[in-house]
């Protein structure tokens, strides 16, 4: 083991330690307080660091430091732009609900939203639809993030056996579901502030070491704007099978430069690849190499094969420079793995990527198409701070903190943190650019992780530590989503639908040892599930952060502060929204892409659609029942039940 | 509607709704000025091209605002306030409101946000501590 490595495996056995002395400690305030109540929303005590860092952590999740640098890497400073919603999300977030809902939820002892919404409306279909939501959508991102999770401790001790990634899906696991069964709400909200300081100290660390190493980004700003015209390639395997990618780079160093870079699917036996140069027609414009198959069909020509056969040619190495990027395979081949072609294929197409493209928008992926247009603009600054208002995990912390003035200051908390963490991610990426190897839009999911192991290397064993707790840092952010969704199912299935809906009468006693079975049963399920886990994990995340978006920011919204929201009109907004994203996003089922109305994003018609049918509705079945409009919306309330 | 009107305007004087409404509209109109500022600028000003999304299924928003060709930016024209190595247009659409949204959230926070007592609302003084 080498030194580095051995300080990374340090730092994580120091975490997982902490995060179990967390939970021995919640639990012993378990046995002192109502159960339920300390279980799933830690008694209404949360202060104002636990708050603004379990609401941080909580939504950062595995993206923050996996797929977002790794966006920041494949297309420049346009992140800077995708992720601008941020500057005003927190006040969005816990500003527009938090005091209200947390005052609601006191009224009636909500522990959950589902409670909060049944008694709202005083419906049980209406917690039940809820309850039944929350849960499918749940298990949905659980099995994701266990994936991922599994993945990290996986790519992080570069273990090699057969059964790797069972073992550490199992490690995991185990992980998680002792510390949120054993230790409840509390333990989650501890282990998350632990998770939001190491994420923190992370960030704002490795700013002025990689800016200082890497010369500030002045320079890399302006070698991005000569950087020569690349492609990248990255063509998935046999029937699409990952883990066997076979990359590509093809650089232009000399003009004139090549317009795109296709493959072709094998036809008489004979696969191809061209690089077609701008404005050409005929041979002398085009490289081509054929590509060997076997008797099946099957291409079996790799990365090495065409970036060979291409360097054959002299007159074609004065203008191209051909590469394998950085690869982290397990036996550390490089791309050997063949090329194959998804039935419905019959070509892949890459363009050439220009220097400025990485400094201006709309960025472009890498088959061409612009990344940022106007209609995702609009949709991702709705998406990060109006959907993510309407997130169940993020509402349940706003029904636990312990007061108004718990609230204001993690407002200003979580304002700063959310600015010393999003945009400095951007600056430390594009300045250490040039510093990393070539990555694949794959591989690129390292790039944060490359960034604090190979930028900091060299500078001493503080410096390694650093770059030891960055690649733990996704995992704490893994572990922080899913603990928290891991009580949103259990809550739901004990609380919501046992509880409330078929035995109102059961023991406390009875319900203390459902929830931690329910707990551990469900962490089981979903570590099965993830055993073999679909291979469309990214649209399914997408899917639920739009899905639950669409199902609870009005009913939730119209509910606390419009007293006309009637029970139909809730019903109809989660269902109507439901409806309308699952619509949006059926084709991505099959194979295809979503459907993007106008250019605008699935989630942002369902939020639209739950919006009209929610008033609607509302209008035609109202008005409310007087004595709940009183209850809710009036000074001399009090607890009237 | 008349009655269900007459009806919500009486029973609406709850202080904490009150002043929750209230802040929900400081809220709202920030959220939108920053959506208005941040959009507009960047898009006009930091944009190569303005294709619009290319899978929209109907008529897309970028087509129905127009190919703004005379906004494509020239990458040559690049400049870097302050020497700070971060593009223009990132700089005026993005850091600059983001630092403003962090003093609009202070000033939020310390002179229209109230800090009313939730414990008056709570129903089981036992879940609270």
């Amino acid at each position: 083991m080498t030194q580095t490595s051995g300080i990374t495996m340090a730092v994580f056995v120091i975490y997982i330690l902490g995060v179990f002395v967390l939970a021995g400690l919640s639990h012993q305030l378990l046995s002192r307080k109502s159960f339920l109540g300390e279980y799933f929303l830690g008694s209404r005590g949360l202060g104002t660091w636990a708050l603004a860092l379990t609401f941080a952590a909580t939504s950062a999740s595995g993206g923050s430091f996996g797929g977002y640098p790794s966006l920041i890497y494949s297309h420049g400073w346009i992140l800077a732009f995708w992720i601008a919603g941020y500057m005003i999300m927190p006040l969005v977030t816990m500003g527009l609900l938090g005091k209200r809902l947390n005052q609601v939820a006191r009224k009636t002892d909500a522990i959950t939203i589902p409670d909060v919404l049944r008694d709202r409306f005083e419906s049980t279909t209406v917690g039940l639809i809820a309850s039944c939501l929350i849960i499918f959508f749940s298990i949905c991102f659980l099995v994701a993030q266990f994936k991922l999770g599994a993945l990290i401790i996986e790519d992080t001790f570069n273990l090699k056996w057969s059964r790797s990634y069972e073992i550490s899906l199992l490690v995991f696991a185990v992980t998680v579901i002792v510390y949120t069964a054993y230790g409840g709400f509390r333990a989650v909200v501890w282990t998350d502030v632990m998770q939001g300081i190491v994420m923190g100290i992370g960030v704002v660390v490795l700013v002025p070491i990689v800016l200082s190493k890497t010369g500030g980004l002045e320079n890399t700003t302006r070698e991005l704007a000569n950087q020569a015209p690349l492609a990248i390639t990255s063509v998935p395997g046999p029937e699409g099978k990952k883990g066997t990618f076979n990359d590509l780079a093809v650089r232009a160093i000399a003009e004139p430069i090549p317009a795109e870079l296709v493959y072709l699917k094998p036809v008489n036996s004979e696969a191809v690849l061209k690089i077609a140069w701008a404005n050409a027609v005929g041979d002398g414009q085009v490289v081509q190499v054929t590509m060997a198959t076997d008797a099946d069909g099957t291409v079996t020509t790799t990365a090495n094969d065409i970036k060979q056969a291409i360097e054959q040619h002299p007159e074609f190495g004065q203008i191209l420079e051909v590469e394998i990027p950085y690869k982290n395979d397990k036996d550390g081949q490089g791309a050997t793995g063949v090329i194959g072609f998804p039935k419905e294929a019959s070509e892949y197409r890459y363009t050439f990527l220009h220097g400025e493209e990485f400094l201006f928008g709309p960025g472009r992926t890498n088959k061409g198409s612009p990344f940022h247009s106007l209609g995702l603009i609009i949709s991702f600054f709705f998406m990060w701070t109006i959907i993510g208002m309407a997130q169940p995990v993020t509402l349940v912390r706003l029904m636990a903190f312990k007061d108004s003035r718990t609230l204001n200051r993690a407002m200003m908390t979580v304002t700063i943190y959310y600015a010393l963490i999003y945009l400095p991610l951007v600056f430390v990426v594009m300045a250490a650019r040039s510093e990393l190897p070539l990555l694949t839009p794959e591989d690129s999911d390292r790039a944060i992780v490359l960034v604090a192991t190979r930028v900091v290397a060299g500078m001493g064993i503080w410096h390694q530590a650093l770059g030891a707790i960055f690649v733990a840092a996704p995992f704490a952010a893994v572990m922080s989503t899913v603990d928290s969704l891991l009580l949103l199912i259990s809550s739901g299935a004990v609380r919501d639908i046992y509880q409330r809906s078929i035995n109102p009468h059961v023991g406390q006693r009875t319900m203390k040892w459902a929830s931690y079975a329910m707990t551990v049963i469900v962490g089981v399920v979903v570590t099965v599930l993830a055993t073999h886990p679909p291979d469309f994990l990214q649209k399914i995340i997408v899917f639920v952060a739009g899905g639950t978006a669409a199902v609870f920011l009005w009913p939730m919204v119209l509910g606390l502060y419009w007293p006309g929201m009637t029970r139909q009109g809730a019903i109809a907004s989660m269902l109507g929204g439901f409806s309308v994203v699952v619509g949006l996003f059926g084709p991505t089922w099959v194979g295809h892409g979503r459907i993007n109305l106008m250019g605008f994003h699935p989630a942002f018609w369902g939020v639209v659609a739950s919006l009209v049918l929610a008033i609607v509705v509302s209008k035609i079945s109202g008005p409310p029942p007087s004595h709940l409009t009183r209850k809710y919306f009036s000074r001399a309330s009090g607890v009237d039940q | 509607m008349a009655d269900v009107s007459r009806d919500i305007t009486e029973v609406n004087d709850d202080p904490i709704f009150r002043h929750t409404r209230r802040e929900a509209w400081f809220i709202m109109i920030l959220w939108t000025a920053c959506l208005i500022y941040n959009c507009t600028y960047c898009y006009l000003y930091g944009y190569l091209s303005h294709p619009p999304h290319p899978d929209s299924t109907g008529p897309s928003i970028g087509e129905m605002v127009g190919p703004l060709t005379s906004f494509d930016r020239d990458p040559a024209t690049l400049t870097t306030p302050l020497g700070l190595g971060i593009p223009d247009w990132v700089f005026y659409g993005v850091v600059m409101p983001w630092l403003f949204c962090i003093v609009a959230t202070f000033w939020f926070c310390l002179f229209i946000f109230v800090e009313d007592d939730l414990s008056s609302a709570d129903a089981s003084p036992e879940n609270s501590e």
